[in-house]
């Protein structure tokens, strides 16, 4: 027990994707609980008591005016001292998914490591609407970031399940993004190429983009739900195909890097 | 003074402003109009224009892909602009946020409120505008309004409103009619009970009084019909609800609770029940079907929420009963709207509500029938996991605390209930505005989680949710044995102006009753502050066996438990059954000559609103949520075959499962409601066994949409309560849930009646012990057996083949049930050995299209050999619930394990993409399975994608 780390699931209301982050980190090997943002700002727990923050996705605050907006103003504002504390301990690794994913770029911590200025965004899918499918992905093999150990060698499938998953960012932001190597995860199609081909790119998001990684490599955020492939029967072609949970990987890196640090 | 924020996007698609721009190019065929723009705005009271300027830069706007202005026009001036916004007292969700954040920042608002400039440019004037913005119902006048001018003040205000005493017992029943007549929906005798109560006790009733009566007696809650005396050709018979419950108590072994919280409880597995809830939101949806199908899946989820101490919602099901929606516009009754406008507002409000709480969506149908063009059928059905030590309600004891937690009080929801047990016409829209509202998903989420880890926490005696009726039916009820006092005084409100009784019967969403020791008050109120809950204590119960209401000191309603709950005068309905089938036309069809007529009418079927694929809705809908569902609703080799019905896992840890079906057939019901509500059951059943089920290990839920009873409606219902009956003793399994909803029948000004067809919804809750041992439907090798189990009517009448040629026809397909349970036995050992690849049940669209959906997920063709010439549209097209196509290895396979019941053997699966139908000479014909999926894919993709 003592050498799990432990794990905060942060939640506010309408996050909705906590119970399962919080059995992934589980079964990954971790200590995971889940905490009510109002819990941190009353001080009835703090950031300090652990060692991975794991955003999970959902619509906290109902995703009003954009997504994870209201979230990240209150991690930049009223929470910032303890979010400062987390990021500058080299033993901590933060994870957002999906609605955590839209967090973390408002906050400004992905992609450059900034709290409250923004340098990417998360917007509309060029759809114009949710969309909740099974997609291929594949880890960018320069990215060396310890939570993608072992992952570029394959596509990956993952569900996704959001409206705001278009990544988004001006011609610099983009250029450097690609140059530090710093993109995580992108769509690729069925020959493992990266794509704008909708549905195998459901948002338009550019350059293929759904996942990328802070300079560090210690903060991660993506739009798919690993978490949600923890187990072969949550596949939908477990019953036809020899199927690999794609999922549990990223957890046991995260979890695993953190034993090490 | 109010700064007003402006924010547009800069770079990157507007896809607001340029969807309503393809509509009015497209849709209107407007080409003058070259651009729209969407604007949002924000209204903020209280602040500077510096600090509006902060909240502008680091809230509202994001400068990497947009602008703002504060306090100027942001469209440039050639543009035509038009501000829409909420109405004043419907909840705009988004201004808890926006208060919030900006105190997070540091900035304190006094109000805020949100709105859409829309910006239209090119040659046009305000009027056209207007016209425009009115054709393309860019808003629902139900709840939205165009801005024409500035307001001064977002503070709304209002004095408190007044208690009127009604002078009851001077009335004559003119009179009392006349009180009655769109506001409490209650008939003469009901009129006469309230006001010889009243004389017995001698005074006059408040406004408060007669509307909790109202309340608790309407249809919607009091179910008159379905409890009423019945007397069928001359002979006494049991009331419907005692008919359906007095069978299903004869098979009670998976019944945890039935018929007696807010939704039924099976035993299930490692010390939990599984309870559902399945109800129809028509009225609401009719005239603001967004609201009104956010509202409907709050309601239900509420009502899981609300079972025993509190359970936890884990799915949820959507199913839309619709007019074609290639319905001209000259067949549409006046104040009713167009069912594809309808279809896609269900549609996103279902999205919007359940993606936001995190409940997953996943399953669903869609019907259409044009009886359905005054009043759709919204039927909404959630499902809950809950440990069985909490399955049932506490006894409230005396002291104990009446409790509302959530959301606040308005004006919105007022006569709900009332109203959905009208009759609708075409003044509805008007009159009835205020029982409609937009839910906030996310008050709700909140307050569940609350609430269940009160509940763990040992903290709840009972709970009960605010629906139909609002305080009034949830306090009342809970109160019923004991009688209680509570002061609504205390009522959080989302604004002043409420009178007392309107306080009382609001059915603002989000709002439930708990009842606690006052001991756990403290605890309670710190988990509702950790969840941001708002929480009131309201009342006590007191043992007074009455239902009392203060306002502040003063006691503004006193009514006998006695009375209120069983004051009721009973109805007694007499029912005279017809012998003749003179109602139904006789006709039939020759059948197709050609092979380009077999895969022209094949197309039609494909192509049929109750046939298409789903799938664009279904991508919609979050179904991924909690990772629990082993059986997506498609599959295959694109994840496109549709399967037959979801697998919940519960724990992500636990191997067993809940299976979700359901089964209804409108069209059938038109020709006769007996054998229907026999289809419907079957169907629904057949899912569960198509999946691995066996039907031993099922539950039902029952939904009567029908309606408003006049002779035929109550002729019909009987055959319906027979026909459920008659199930439940054919599998020996209850029903342990159900709700009637007869209310749809829509009156005109010149008295044109148009009732939908009798349509009973059944619903199926199956356990199942070891998920991975289900199966799918897509097929999974090529060379595989194709095997039609179970024994087919060869009737057609009914059938979407009909439909789609214009006739209904007058033989249905009917269920063999004494063969039926053999049929599933032998389905589901054939699964559990793994001798059955797949399988999927023949349904609407018949036998074929079940072939060809799955050859969709397999990503194959079939060779098919019926092995007739007469006829063979009566096997191809054949609707028959309760059969199945199975793929198995080899035929021996399949002798082997149906040796006991009818089969046919059908032919191959190939890898050449086509479906080859032979007959006993030769082909019948061909068609390639591209060109077939096209036009099974497309009419929903058309409104979806």
């Amino acid at each position: 027990m003592k050498d799990k780390p432990r794990v905060i699931v942060l939640k506010a209301d309408g996050t909705n994707r906590d119970e399962e982050m919080a059995y992934a980190f589980k079964i990954a090997g971790a200590e995971a609980k889940i905490v009510h943002v109002n819990d941190l700002r009353l001080g009835v727990d703090k950031l300090s008591n652990y060692k991975i923050l794991a955003l999970p996705g959902g619509f906290a605050y109902g995703d009003d005016i954009v997504s994870g907006k209201i979230l990240a103003i209150e991690l930049t504002s009223f929470l910032q001292e303890q979010m400062k504390k987390f990021i500058e301990r080299k033993n901590t690794a933060i994870i957002g998914i999906c609605n955590g994913f839209q967090v973390l770029v408002r906050t400004g911590l992905l992609p450059f490591r900034k709290i409250g200025e923004m340098d990417a965004t998360l917007t509309n899918n060029d759809s114009g609407h949710f969309e909740c499918r099974w997609i291929r992905v594949k880890a960018n093999e320069k990215n060396a970031s310890p939570f993608l150990k072992g992952l570029s060698s394959k596509i990956l499938m993952y569900p996704i399940a959001h409206g705001e998953g278009k990544f988004f960012a001006d011609s610099r932001a983009l250029r450097q993004i690609e140059e530090k190597n710093l993109v995580a995860f992108r769509y690729v199609d069925e020959g493992g190429n990266p794509t704008q081909k909708y549905p195998d790119n459901p948002s338009g998001t550019l350059n293929a983009i759904v996942g990328i990684t802070d300079p560090t490599g210690r903060i991660l955020g993506m739009m798919p739900h690993p978490e949600c492939f923890t187990r072969r029967e949550q596949h939908p072609n477990w019953r036809r195909d020899k199927v690999k949970v794609d999922g549990l990987p990223i957890f046991e890196n995260i979890v695993e890097f953190i034993k090490k640090t | 003074m109010i700064q007003k924020v402006r924010v547009i996007t800069k770079i990157g698609p507007d896809l607001k402003g340029e969807g309503i721009l393809q509509d009015v190019q497209n849709t209107l065929g407007l080409k003058n109009i070259t651009k729209v723009q969407a604007i949002k705005v924000y209204r903020l009271e209280g602040i500077n224009v510096n600090q509006a300027k902060i909240l502008a830069q680091r809230l509202l706007s994001e400068s990497i892909n947009q602008n703002y202005t504060i306090n100027s026009p942001i469209a440039s001036g050639q543009a035509k602009v038009v501000e829409i916004a909420y109405k004043g007292g419907v909840m705009n969700p988004e201004i808890a946020s926006i208060k919030k954040a900006t105190e997070d920042l540091g900035i304190k608002v006094l109000a805020v409120d949100t709105s859409y400039e829309y910006a239209f440019y090119g040659k046009l004037d305000k009027e056209e505008l207007i016209k425009i913005v009115n054709k393309l119902n860019l808003y629902n006048k139900t709840v939205e309004q165009i801005i024409e001018r500035d307001p001064q003040t977002l503070l709304i205000t209002g004095v408190v409103g007044e208690t009127k005493m009604v002078p009851v017992r001077s009335m004559n029943d003119n009179k009392l009619l006349e009180i009655s007549k769109d506001k409490l929906f209650l008939d003469l005798d009901e009129m006469r009970a309230i006001k010889d109560y009243f004389i017995k006790i001698n005074r006059d009733p408040t406004d408060l009084e007669l509307e909790t009566l109202a309340q608790t007696w309407s249809e919607h809650s009091g179910h008159k019909t379905f409890k009423a005396d019945l007397i069928v050709d001359g002979k006494k018979k049991e009331s419907f609800f005692n008919q359906v419950k007095k069978e299903a108590y004869k098979h009670g072994k998976n019944i945890v609770s039935a018929f007696s919280d807010n939704s039924g409880v099976m035993d299930f597995y490692g010390g939990y029940g599984v309870c559902g809830k399945v109800e129809t939101h028509n009225s609401p949806s009719a005239i603001e079907p967004y609201g009104g199908a956010m509202t409907g899946s709050g309601g239900v989820f509420r009502d899981i929420a609300a079972t025993g101490m509190g359970a936890k919602n884990i799915a949820s099901v959507d199913i839309f009963c619709l007019a074609p929606l290639d319905l001209p516009e000259s067949e549409l009754p006046i104040g009713c709207l167009p069912p594809e406008y309808l279809l896609k507002k269900v549609v996103a409000g279902v999205r919007d509500y359940g993606n936001r709480i995190g409940i997953p969506t996943n399953n669903g149908s869609v019907h259409f029938h044009e009886d359905f063009r005054a009043k759709p059928s919204v039927i909404v059905g959630a499902y809950g996991i809950i440990p069985k030590k909490y399955a049932k309600k506490g006894v409230p004891k005396l002291e104990d605390l009446i409790i509302c937690v959530g959301g606040r009080t308005g004006r919105d929801g007022i006569h709900g209930a009332t109203f959905s047990s009208a009759v609708m016409s075409d003044q509805t829209i008007n009159i009835n505005a205020s029982a409609v509202q937009i839910g906030n998903a996310i008050e709700e989420k909140r307050m569940f989680d609350a609430l269940l880890e009160a509940r763990d926490a040992g903290l709840i005696r009972a709970v009960q949710d605010c629906g139909g009726g609002g305080f009034s039916s949830a306090i009342g009820e809970i109160g019923e044995e004991l009688g209680l006092f509570v002061d609504i005084k205390n009522v959080p409100l989302k604004y002043q102006g409420l009178a007392p009784w309107e306080i009382w019967v609001s059915e603002s969403q989000e709002r439930m009753i708990v009842v606690i020791d006052p001991k756990k008050l403290k605890p309670l109120e710190d988990i509702c502050k950790k969840y941001s809950v708002e929480l009131t204590v309201l009342g006590k119960f007191d043992g007074s066996k009455k239902l009392k209401v203060y306002f502040g000191k003063e006691l503004i309603g006193d009514i006998d438990m006695d009375f209120l709950y069983h004051g009721l005068p009973k109805k007694v309905f007499n029912i005279k059954h017809k012998k003749s089938k003179d109602r139904i036309e006789m006709k039939s069809l020759k059948t197709p000559k050609s092979e380009k007529e077999w895969v022209s009418i094949f197309k039609r079927i494909l192509a049929h609103g109750n046939v298409a694929s789903k799938e664009p809705i279904v991508r919609l809908y979050d179904h991924s949520v909690g990772g629990t569902n082993d059986m997506q609703s498609f599959s295959g080799k694109n994840l496109d075959g549709p399967n037959d019905s979801p697998i919940i896992r519960p724990f992500l840890n636990k191997k067993f499962g809940l299976v979700i079906s359901h089964g209804l057939n409108p069209i059938l019901g038109k020709i006769d409601p007996y054998w229907a509500s026999l289809w419907a059951g079957v169907e629904a059943l057949s899912n569960f066994v198509a999946v691995g089920g066996d039907f031993r290990n099922a539950t039902l839920i029952e939904n009567f949409i029908f309606p408003f009873p006049d002779d035929q409606t109550l002729r019909d219902l009987d055959r319906s309560v027979d026909a459920v009956v008659d199930f439940m003793k054919a599998f020996k399994i209850p029903v342990i849930s159900g709700k009637d909803s007869l209310s749809s029948t829509y009156k005109s000004k010149d008295d044109k009646v148009i009732k939908i067809p009798p349509t009973v919804c059944i619903s199926v809750m199956g356990k199942i012990d070891d998920t991975t041992k289900s199966i799918s439907s897509d097929f999974k090798k090529i060379g595989s057996t194709i095997v039609l189990v179970g024994k087919l009517d060869e009737t057609l009448g009914g059938s979407t083949y009909f439909d789609v040629n214009g006739i209904l026809g007058r033989d249905l397909p009917k269920v063999d049930l004494k063969a039926l349970p053999k049929t599933f036995d032998l389905i589901n050992r054939g699964i559990a050995k793994g001798a059955i690849l797949s399988c999927h049940d023949v349904s609407e669209g018949g036998v074929l299209s079940a072939i060809f959906e799955m050859c969709v997920g397999g990503n194959c063709g079939v060779k098919i050999s019926l092995g007739i010439d007469q006829k063979p549209e009566k096997i191809l097209f054949n609707e028959t619930a309760g059969s199945f196509i199975v793929e198995v290895e080899n035929e021996k396979t399949a002798k082997q394990l149906f040796k006991n019941i009818p089969y046919k053997l059908l032919g191959k699966t190939q890898s050449k993409d086509m479906l080859e139908i032979n007959g006993n000479e030769g082909k019948l014909f061909e068609a390639d399975m591209e060109g077939l999926k096209e036009v099974w894919k497309e009419p929903m993709r058309r409104l979806f994608s």
